[in-house]
């Protein structure tokens, strides 16, 4: 018995395929974030180490209204790295303390952390609320708003 | 003069190639994908010095919001990283949340996704419930600064 050649295609059917594909596409787009999250980055100390007193730092404040104290002076935020920069050349193991008023906002503390962090200053310490209230607690009073005559 | 011989034009186009391309541009999107866990619009405060996210860094977010009677307040949301945002009652979720996040992975990076108009206590209060909750590691998110400049 002699059975017909039935002539078979050589390509592949990839249309619906193809389709598909397109609307993977299409979906990917629409949902995809290139970019991760960038921010600062900020070190939670487990445990306080020794007590620095912000008379022996250099003493950076962010006062309610947003404007900066370097060293109980005010100062420009973009003037805060060359002062830094003279005070640290004299004694370069000191600590900076940068201490926020609660009523400033987010932002002013930001740029002045974001300068810190760019030029890379290591011995930094950003007292949080309860850190204060420990040295009210044992000194009787808020050194960090005392520092500057407060 | 008359041509005689007539070419006959398939009606399928060649998609072979198209396809290979598609395939390898699903491919792409797919390894280049960054999950992003909460979808929140937040005015993030600006910043030169950026650096990246981890991937499945847990995520604090607190928001703006008004209620019905136009009232403006603040809204806590929480993501471990790997599900979607979902708001907290209180702060002390959040605390319970990172401790029990820190229990299992001690080194994880915790970002903090705030408004830049809020008040700094309010920052300082949930950077000190992180601490409490034994994260050592945060992230405070930030916007690039519009001229573009990076120190």
């Amino acid at each position: 018995m002699k059975l017909p050649r039935i002539p078979v295609s050589s390509e592949l059917p990839i249309t619906a395929m193809l389709g598909v594909a397109f609307l993977s596409i299409v979906l990917f787009m629409a949902t995809t974030e290139f970019s991760a999250a960038r921010g600062l980055p900020f070190e939670l100390l487990e445990k306080p180490g020794r007590w620095i007193g912000p008379e022996e730092a250099v003493f950076i404040k962010v006062a309610a209204d947003s404007s900066v104290l370097f060293d109980c002076q005010p100062t420009r935020v973009e003037e805060i790295l060359p002062r830094l920069e003279a005070t640290l050349l004299r004694d370069t193991g000191r600590p900076v303390i940068l201490y926020v008023d609660g009523s400033a906002p987010y932002q002013a503390m930001i740029s002045v952390y974001d300068l810190l962090a760019s030029a890379g200053v290591g011995n930094l310490s950003v007292p949080t609320q309860s850190e204060v209230q420990k040295s009210i607690e044992l000194l009787g009073m808020n050194p960090f708003e005392s520092r500057c005559g407060n | 003069m008359r041509l005689t011989r007539r070419c006959r034009l398939q009606t399928c186009l060649p998609a072979a190639a198209m396809a290979d391309v598609t395939f390898l541009l699903s491919f792409f999107l797919v390894l280049a994908m960054v999950q992003e866990p909460d979808r929140t619009s937040v005015d993030l405060p600006v910043a030169g010095f950026r650096v990246d996210a981890e991937r499945g860094a847990a995520l604090v977010v607190l928001a703006k919001t008004t209620d019905v009677h136009g009232v403006e307040g603040l809204v806590y949301r929480f993501s471990d990283g790997a599900s979607m945002s979902r708001p907290v009652e209180s702060t002390q979720s959040i605390l319970f949340e990172a401790s029990r996040l820190i229990r299992d992975a001690p080194t994880r990076q915790f970002i903090v996704k705030a408004e830049g108009a809020v008040r700094y206590e309010r920052i300082d209060e949930l950077l000190d419930l992180l601490r409490q909750g034994g994260v050592r590691r945060v992230l405070l998110l930030a916007a690039q600064r519009k001229d573009g400049t990076s120190r």
